[in-house]
């Protein structure tokens, strides 16, 4: 635990469309491990990934957060993920015209900085296509153009695994997955996790957690953490909801 | 006693309409169509932007057509394309014969005073023809070129598709940077079960002003599948129509518009379902710099007897600066209430930020995901346009070398 963080959120504020969602949001995560922020409807969740990743629609107005030891305030969304930050979009825009692959060279390319042989990149996207479970005519659609919800969302993974950054973000990566769909993306996932790398679940429901095993959690209640613990908090989570520990953080 | 020209000035006069014919030697179906268009000059109106609702947006100047001379007897017109069992290319003035008895056929003479004048000084018309379950795998190409200021041109088209014969054809217009004014006509006559695919690749200069009349008509189980790229002109206004008049035919429709400087491209477009199980699509699009402006108004018809349609019309426009602009208006108009599908939709707007976010969150510049954004937009209706790779190629080329022009991403 003495190895330097990856990521550093500390008492972080934040407004959409005016109104502050995030209240003070203190977080650390370092090289292996693994995260779960839980937390009720409008809690601040999607915030959290959003600003994050440096969506211009919401805006920091307190606090800091650091990547890899670098302030990341005001930095462009791109120069973010070419630093190694990743965000798995819990509703990913479709975008008509462009596809898969043809996105996803352009952005291994703007990532790793350099131009990837063709036969190269396209033996490692049919890997990691294959780790995923997606068929290969997958990769000739337009990307997230009328896919499914369990489309999307291994299409997101898909993404996570080319762009092999060095913290990964998954808002609500479960919603919209069955059972089965879940499983897949859950064993991608653990399989590219690696002891470098950082992963923060972002989820409203502890099903997630059963695939993938944080080693920390933490309730996020009106935009700030009130509770962390182990594995075992997402449990009682589970069994007596978000009122109690609500009610608990109200009257702290 | 002679008949008056509309105005003194003017050099489009029936005389000027019947030495042009003597010039080219007319065969009787030309003949009696240039007749016809010159008898009815001083009869027809031209179209009213007040009135006529698919001329809204139109500057009514640019219809006066009085200060132009009539075009000369050898525009300039090059042909391409392997010469193929069962296929005709010919010229009108070759073809002769009973080969031009269906000229007129689907673009009618007494439109208006635009079609009259068409046909009134109809010079550099080719016929493009198939022979019964002829497969032409080549596409056929002309290239015709305008370069001299202040003339009228009027080239025609005519495409007639023998019974289940497939044909691809893609014709290119240029012009320099002279004033001219073009009436084009495309005539499609698509035969019992043929699938035709025809492509115009308007690469106007900027003083150039265009009014085409484009039109399909289908026999049983005919597709007919068109695509129209502008890239340039003053003022580029289409009409395109397709009449699916037998059952099981269908008509895809597709428009690609890169706008820039003070262009107006305009479009109408018709899909009119008249005979039963008929399907059309339709999709337009159009990335707008600068001062450049699109209309679109589309109707799709589906009359009494045309059960069981099914029709999808959309129309797109992306603004890539503040003082571009759109109009977009999809109309249907269904008069049986037995259709297998009917749906339209239409939007105009800059490039949309969450997008933006989504791909720049990928490592993209801001700069980077503009210009991914803007050629997946485009590229959707040259996918479903289903070109060949060579000519799909050429077609992103010609995007490409517009948008760069423009300055939208690399």
């Amino acid at each position: 635990m003495t190895e330097a963080p990856l990521l550093e959120i500390d008492a972080l504020r934040a407004n959409v469309a005016g109104n502050e969602i995030l209240t003070g949001l203190n977080l650390t995560i370092r090289p292996g491990e693994v995260h779960a922020i839980m937390g009720p409807n409008g809690s601040g969740k999607s915030t959290l990934a959003n600003t994050l990743m440096g969506n211009p629609r919401y805006e920091v107005t307190g606090g800091e957060v650091r990547f890899l030891g670098q302030a990341l305030d005001g930095m462009a969304p791109d120069e973010r993920a070419r630093r190694g930050l990743f965000l798995a979009f819990q509703y990913p825009v479709a975008v008509p015209g462009v596809t898969v692959v043809n996105f996803l060279r352009q952005a291994v390319n703007a990532v790793r900085g350099e131009e990837v042989p063709v036969r190269e990149f396209r033996q490692e996207l049919f890997q990691k296509m294959e780790l995923l479970k997606v068929d290969r005519d997958f990769a000739r659609r337009y990307l997230n153009d009328g896919f499914s919800g369990g489309e999307k969302k291994r299409a997101e993974m898909l993404q996570l695994a080319m762009l092999q950054p060095r913290m990964a973000v998954l808002d609500e990566t479960d919603s919209g997955l069955d059972i089965d769909a879940l499983r897949t993306v859950a064993d991608g996932v653990n399989a590219l996790m690696h002891e470098n790398m950082g992963l923060l679940l972002i989820t409203h429901y502890q099903r997630l957690l059963n695939y993938i095993k944080p080693q920390f959690v933490h309730v996020l209640i009106d935009g700030r953490i009130v509770r962390s613990g182990g594995p075992e908090l997402a449990e009682e989570l589970e069994e007596s909801g978000y009122d109690t520990i609500e009610a608990a953080a109200s009257t702290a | 006693m002679t008949s008056a020209p509309s105005t003194p000035a003017s050099l489009l006069t029936p005389e000027a309409s019947r030495a042009l014919g003597e010039a080219l030697g007319d065969g009787a179906a030309v003949a009696a169509l240039r007749a016809k268009g010159a008898g009815t000059l001083d009869a027809l109106a031209m179209p009213s932007p007040a009135l006529d609702r698919p001329w809204k947006y139109v500057d009514p100047a640019a219809l006066d057509l009085d200060g132009f001379a009539p075009p000369g007897t050898a525009p300039s017109i090059s042909v391409e394309g392997q010469a193929a069992e069962g296929l005709t290319v010919a010229s009108f003035e070759e073809a002769g014969g009973n080969a031009l008895e269906r000229v007129g056929e689907a673009v009618a003479v007494d439109g208006d005073r635009l079609t009259a004048l068409h046909y009134a000084f109809l010079s550099g018309g080719v016929l493009i023809e198939t022979k019964a379950n002829a497969e032409i795998a080549e596409p056929v190409r002309l290239t015709r070129e305008y370069s001299e200021a202040g003339t009228l041109a009027t080239p025609h088209t005519l495409i007639v598709a023998g019974v289940n014969s497939r044909l691809t054809v893609i014709e290119e217009y240029r012009s320099g940077d002279e004033p001219i004014a073009v009436l084009p006509a495309v005539e499609l006559l698509v035969g019992p079960g043929a699938v035709v695919s025809y492509t115009s690749l308007h690469r106007w200069g900027a003083r150039t002003r265009v009014f085409a009349e484009q039109r399909a008509v289908t026999e049983r189980d005919a597709d007919v599948r068109s695509l129209s790229l502008v890239t340039g002109g003053r003022l580029v206004k289409s009409h395109i129509t397709s009449s699916l008049e037998g059952r099981g035919s269908s008509s895809e429709m597709y428009g690609i518009t890169v706008g820039g400087g003070q262009e107006h491209v305009d479009f109408y477009t018709l899909q009119d379902h008249v005979a039963e199980d008929t399907r059309s699509d339709l999709l337009f699009k159009s990335a707008l710099g600068e001062q450049s402006r699109a209309v679109y108004y589309g109707l799709t018809k589906v009359g009494l007897g045309a059960r069981r349609a099914d029709a999808n019309q959309e129309n797109r426009n992306l603004l890539l600066s503040r003082s571009a602009k759109a109009d977009s208006d999809p109309v249907l108009e269904i008069l049986t209430n037995d259709v297998t599908r009917v749906s339209h939709g239409a939007t105009a707007g800059p490039v949309d930020e969450e997008e933006l976010f989504y791909i720049q969150s990928r490592g993209l510049t801001r700069e980077g995901a503009v210009g991914l954004l803007v050629r997946g937009f485009l590229g959707e209706p040259l996918d479903r346009s289903a070109l060949r790779e060579g000519v799909r190629d050429e077609l992103s080329g010609l995007v490409e070398a517009k948008l760069t022009a423009l300055g939208s991403g690399a």
